[in-house]
């Protein structure tokens, strides 16, 4: 019957590895799951050494549909088999652009989600920048009063227009990142007229050097190999590695581009694409752990 | 046993490939312990005359057929097209063909295509589709290539029972007749699995329960695509062991 993705297995270096082999990593499980029966003692030092593996880039379903609850069940399942600690999501409205009250009950979702899923979902705030002081107003809500770890923002404007400019000043002001929509495509995506790319998100980390900046989803953002010769020089833009798309060699040219300091691992509801595509780069342990989840915790300490 | 029904060799167009040499794809497949692989030339995609990327391809598996089984791009609306096949099939030992009918400007309903599939069964030659060579939000401003609509490969199947198919890099099967236990469809077709989602949706798991393992074949799309998110979803897929060796391996073997 079916297997879960052990801890051991999760990070198979299936790059000729006999020097990695040595390395197969374990993690540490979270609070409130089983440990797993197969993990041997050697494991537990690995346990201690690596970190959660947390997924910068999941989606909860949008409340109201009679099967919103049950999808997310799936999602936590799913975070199961594939050895994922804790999935960093938000919830989209249905349709865009999204006004103040369903990027309200969006968030109202989110911050429930956390306490049914304590420990293993995180909360973004997702707002529309052209609500203006209401979405200014709910990112304060959601960041401080609802523990949220972040802000996302879709397609509504292009990341590089003023209107976006006091989202970013307040993120920085609480310290934390903002997990931006993007892609490059060289034809026109359908109804994205305003998608930012990894040049507008470089540009705007330019305009706010203290700012944390993710690029979502490489791996679903058209041209990857355009998205990260256009971030190459964007130190505070983050480029998150989810994405439906599993190009060989999508990993290896991020990392060798912009250094795995700057990659965080993520499925964005392409489960094994997310995790198979991480398992298949060709690069060593200590780089796995970083995009794993070591890059987003440091992340995620910003707020202390 | 592991047998890829989806993978390639040689340059492409659009993007540098890795391992796509007969040792460095070999070394790949070593890795990652799959035994065989279905292979067809990457760059007679968008080569005008494709024979040519055949050829190249025949060569370079010349010393590997036990673990390389070559497959022939054809083209029906190109001139010469028989005699490629009878090149390919006679001389240079191919045991199947790719078909791109988006990227070669032909329809699955046209006589040259059809003429081609009947040409082919009579050979005994499976007859592989892939649905996509890459994502089109990521094609480059040259071409703007669509999937190949699965209703018309529905009309195909059904108009040539005698055919063995092959669906690539496919997704969508569960709202198509191609993936119903009563899509009024002949048993000719397999569903090659490496779009297919394992978790969530679990279309994989549902086409498991609507048209039985029978149907369902392992590929990865190597060396476009790294083989390990392919083999991932064998891992968590939930069934017997059995049902799994079908996949891995049986149906492909039966096939060939």
């Amino acid at each position: 019957m079916n297997e879960s993705v052990t801890r051991r297995k999760f990070l198979e270096v299936s790059a000729a590895g006999a020097a990695l082999a040595s390395s197969h990593l374990g993690f540490p499980q979270p609070s409130g799951q089983a440990a797993e029966a197969e993990a041997k003692p050697a494991d537990d030092k690995a346990e201690k050494m690596f970190g959660a593996v947390i997924d910068c880039h999941a989606h909860l379903a949008y409340p109201g549909a009679a099967d919103s609850d049950e999808k997310d069940r799936k999602l936590i399942e799913a975070a199961d088999k594939l050895g994922i600690d804790q999935l960093c999501c938000s919830t989209l409205t249905p349709k865009r652009p999204a006004t103040a009250e369903g990027f309200q009950t969006c968030n109202a979702k989110v911050a429930e989600s956390m306490k049914r899923f304590a420990g293993r979902v995180l909360g973004y705030c997702y707002v529309n920048p052209g609500c203006g002081a209401e979405a200014l107003d709910e990112v304060r809500r959601c960041i401080e009063d609802r523990g949220f770890m972040g802000v996302k923002l879709y397609n509504e404007y292009r990341c590089t227009e003023p209107v976006v400019f006091p989202l970013v000043e307040l993120a920085i002001e609480l310290r934390v990142p903002i997990l931006h929509h993007a892609g490059h495509a060289h034809h026109p995506l359908p109804g994205q007229p305003n998608i930012s790319d990894g040049g507008h998100l470089a540009e705007l980390g330019k305009r706010y050097p203290e700012a944390r900046l993710i690029c979502a989803h490489v791996g679903g953002g058209g041209d990857w190999e355009w998205t990260i010769k256009a971030l190459r020089h964007a130190d505070n833009v983050f480029l998150d590695t989810s994405g439906s798309v599993v190009d060989e060699g999508i990993v290896e040219m991020a990392a060798e581009e912009l250094g795995v300091d700057r990659l965080l691992f993520g499925c964005d509801m392409s489960m094994t694409a997310g995790v198979g595509k991480i398992r298949g780069a060709r690069l060593g342990a200590e780089a796995k752990r970083k995009i794993l989840g070591e890059n987003m915790r440091q992340l995620l300490n910003m707020r202390g | 046993m592991i047998i890829d029904t989806n993978a390639y060799l040689g340059p492409f167009a659009f993007r540098q490939l890795r391992h796509n040499t007969a040792d460095g794809l070999l070394r790949l497949m070593d890795e990652k312990r799959i035994d065989r692989a279905m292979v067809s030339s990457a760059i007679a995609v968008t080569y005008r005359n494709p024979q040519a990327g055949n050829e190249e391809l025949a060569a370079a598996v010349e010393r590997r057929r036990d673990r390389l089984i070559p497959f022939a791009v054809i083209n029906p609306s190109y001139a010469g097209w028989l005699d490629d096949l009878q090149i390919c099939h006679e001389k240079l030992g191919m045991k199947g063909l790719r078909l791109y009918p988006k990227w070669h400007n032909y329809a699955l309903s046209d006589e040259c295509l059809l003429a081609l599939v009947e040409e082919a069964t009579k050979r005994k030659m499976i007859v592989s589709i892939p649905i996509r060579v890459e994502d089109s939000r990521q094609q480059s401003w040259l071409v703007d290539i669509p999937d190949v609509p699965l209703a018309e490969i529905v009309v195909l199947v059904k108009a040539c029972p005698e055919t063995k198919f092959i669906l690539l890099n496919g997704i969508g099967y569960t709202g198509s007749p191609l993936g119903k236990p009563a899509g009024g469809l002949p048993a000719n077709y397999f569903l090659e699995i490496s779009r297919l989602s394992a978790t969530l949706a679990d279309e994989l798991g549902t086409l498991l329960a609507a048209v039985g393992p029978e149907r369902l074949v392992f590929g990865s799309g190597m060396p476009f695509k790294y083989p390990d998110p392919a083999l991932l979803k064998l891992e968590v897929l939930d069934a017997p062991e059995d049902v799994k060796e079908k996949i891995r391996s049986g149906n492909a073997v039966g096939m060939l």
